[in-house]
């Protein structure tokens, strides 16, 4: 049975989840982690498909009211097998990220293979055809996601590097979207709080007034393992690697049976997001690494919560 | 006491260790490995050192014969002060690999902080004084190296990111973007070079391709070894191997690579290749103290050649 908790900043669609195992029209192990695209008054959801031979891969799904989706017969996007590509992605693709830049959708993708994860570009315009444009980051690299727009003539991204290091989100800029540089640390994990170990860019970011609103997993390790939440960080619309504000709460919590129970239990995670002329955002995340759900809220809240509860420590 | 052993390929100076804590006249608490170079007039090494507070710098030496060396006394490679460097080289700065590119001396070092490790690029004329050019990596890249001229256009670097401890290869049309990044080699379980490997001396250009020397770390239960192999990339795809030795061609052996503050390690950051066919392989041994090996170029071209025998 569910519950509709109200204690979140998100909303629960009533119908979560949104999709499941039993809406893929072919065999796999899960789908979650989709991307959202608004075309006119279509949404497209790029999802993360596991097949059950245990990669990743991509299919897409349709709505008209961005709730209610059909998943298309066949996966739109498959890893490579031949060449550099192939090379690089031997184990699957996973966790794609959306953004439009004057027309052309960019993909921004994990990449998995013997030699560790990567971040992948590849463009398409119509989620059908898609063009791989370039590996653009070092191993042991993901969740990477593009501005909408370049910001002193220049494209940034937001990735996650880790290492011997903690897992913190940096910022990177490039000129041509296949060298990159000038690579600076944005925000690092909090000790004692809800992303104490671990954090990563979850949704491409959303300009606002106040500041590039971005939503980011968070990650706290507990004696039974991780717990993903949603949470953000506002940046500087000039000078993206300046915080304006970081919340100290999260957006959205593992709570529901959908988010607890399944192949990862306790996660939500955000590949992505819609604002809505009306100013709602309707986030869409993957739950337990199971299934895919929406959650509401008004933009102006979420930036407001982000604003008042700012803890940048 | 010391004994000359002849097994490995590089053959130790029996003057080793050249440089000791004892030679230097400051305190510190260790020196480490060196960046090598030869130019018109001196040898010059880059040494790291290991300061009694526990962080690194580095300081030029000069030399000659390219066997006595002069420590200078003041460092040529502080932790910065200025944005962006200060936030990324708070713990200290190491490894120096000097590459003669464009008439330009550069020089690639790992900055660590409490972000981890990157790689840093900086340029000089004199050894004297430098000018810091960028952070060129993600973290946790360490072990980087430019290539001494282009290769189809563009700046080139190895490295070696953390994820899977392998040696890497990327492009640059600036030196401050970097991409095209690719695998270049990677461990091999139950060799020498088992754990990881990493740059030890910039690229050098042969007739058979690009020549180097590596790490290797093989890791036992007392710790890891470290050990120096070479290989041989192609002129124009450096992502491809074409030689790689099987054997190290230098391993700890002596006291003073064996007992230091690192024991049984020997590292690279740099080797002086002479008109007459030798190279002068500068290494740090423990992490205590530089030596110096001497082997034909033809006898480690062979060695990379000869791969697949393993004695």
């Amino acid at each position: 049975m569910l519950f509709k908790i109200g204690r979140d900043i998100f909303h629960r669609w009533e119908g979560n989840p949104a999709l499941t195992l039993a809406d893929i029209p072919f065999r796999c192990n899960t789908v979650f982690n989709g991307t959202p695209v608004k075309r006119g008054d279509e949404y497209l959801l790029l999802l993360r498909i596991e097949g059950q031979q245990g990669y990743s891969f991509f299919a897409l799904a349709k709505s008209r009211d961005g709730f209610r989706f059909d998943v298309e017969e066949k996966p739109v996007l498959l890893p490579a097998r031949d060449g550099v590509w192939g090379r690089y992605e031997s184990q699957g693709i996973e966790d794609p990220r959306a953004t439009c830049i004057d027309g052309t959708y960019y993909i921004m993708y994990t990449a998995t293979g013997d030699y560790g994860h990567r971040i992948a570009l590849a463009k398409t315009d119509d989620f059908h055809a898609f063009e791989r444009v370039a590996l653009i980051s070092e191993p042991g690299n993901k969740d990477g996601v593009l501005f909408p727009e370049k910001i002193n003539g220049q494209y940034v991204r937001l990735d996650r590097p880790i290492g011997l290091g903690t897992g913190s989100i940096w910022i990177s800029y490039s000129n041509d979207l296949y060298s990159w540089g000038d690579s600076k640390v944005l925000i690092s994990p909090r000790s004692g709080y809800w992303d104490s170990y671990r954090i990563g860019a979850s949704a491409p970011p959303i300009r606002t007034k106040e500041g590039w609103l971005e939503i980011y997993h968070g990650v706290k390790m507990t004696s039974a393992g991780p717990v993903y939440r949603a949470g953000t960080v506002l940046l500087d619309l000039e000078a993206p690697s300046k915080v304006v504000a970081r919340c100290s709460v999260p957006l959205l919590s593992p709570r529901e049976d959908y988010e607890r129970v399944g192949d990862v239990g306790n996660v939500v995670f955000a590949c992505g997001a819609i604002v809505e002329p009306t100013g709602e955002v309707k986030m869409y995340y993957g739950a337990a690494d199971t299934c895919v759900c929406v959650a509401t809220a008004p933009l102006q809240e979420v930036v407001d919560c982000t604003l008042n509860h700012n803890s940048q420590n | 006491m010391l004994i000359v052993r002849g097994r490995d390929i590089v053959r130790r100076c029996k003057g080793n260790p050249l440089i000791t804590i004892d030679d230097l006249g400051f305190r510190c608490a260790d020196v480490c490995n060196a960046g090598a170079i030869k130019t018109e007039s001196e040898y010059i090494l880059l040494l790291t050192i290991q300061t009694q507070a526990g962080f690194s710098i580095v300081y030029p030496a000069r030399s000659t014969d390219g066997y006595t060396f002069d420590v200078s006394s003041t460092p040529l490679l502080e932790r910065a002060n200025e944005a962006p460097f200060a936030t990324y080289e708070n713990q200290g700065v190491l490894d120096p690999r000097v590459t003669y590119l464009e008439g330009t001396y550069y020089i690639v070092y790992d900055a660590l902080s409490d972000h981890g490790y990157r790689l840093a690029l900086a340029s000089t004329k004199d050894f004297e004084s430098v000018e810091r050019l960028g952070l060129i990596s993600e973290p946790d890249t360490k072990a980087g190296a430019l290539f001494p001229r282009k290769l189809n256009g563009k700046y080139a670097r190895l490295e070696r990111p953390w994820a899977g401890g392998s040696i890497w290869v990327s492009y640059s049309d600036d030196l401050r973007y970097w991409g095209w990044s690719e695998v270049v080699m990677t461990p091999r379980g139950g060799f020498w070079d088992a754990s990881r490997i990493g740059v030890a001396t910039p690229p050098m250009e042969m007739r058979e391709g690009w020549l180097f020397v590596y790490y290797g770390i093989k890791d036992t239960s007392a710790g890891p070894l470290f050990r120096l192999g070479a290989a041989i990339l192609d002129p124009d795809e450096p992502h491809i191997v074409k030689y790689r030795t099987n054997v190290p061609i230098l391993a700890p052996r002596e006291e003073y690579e064996r007992i230091g503050d690192v024991p049984n390690l020997v590292f690279s950051c740099g080797a002086v290749l002479e008109p007459n066919g030798e190279m002068k392989l500068y290494y740090g041994a423990a992490n205590s103290c530089i030596c110096v090996g001497t082997t034909k170029v033809d006898d480690i071209l062979a060695a990379c050649q000869e791969s697949d025998k393993e004695f």
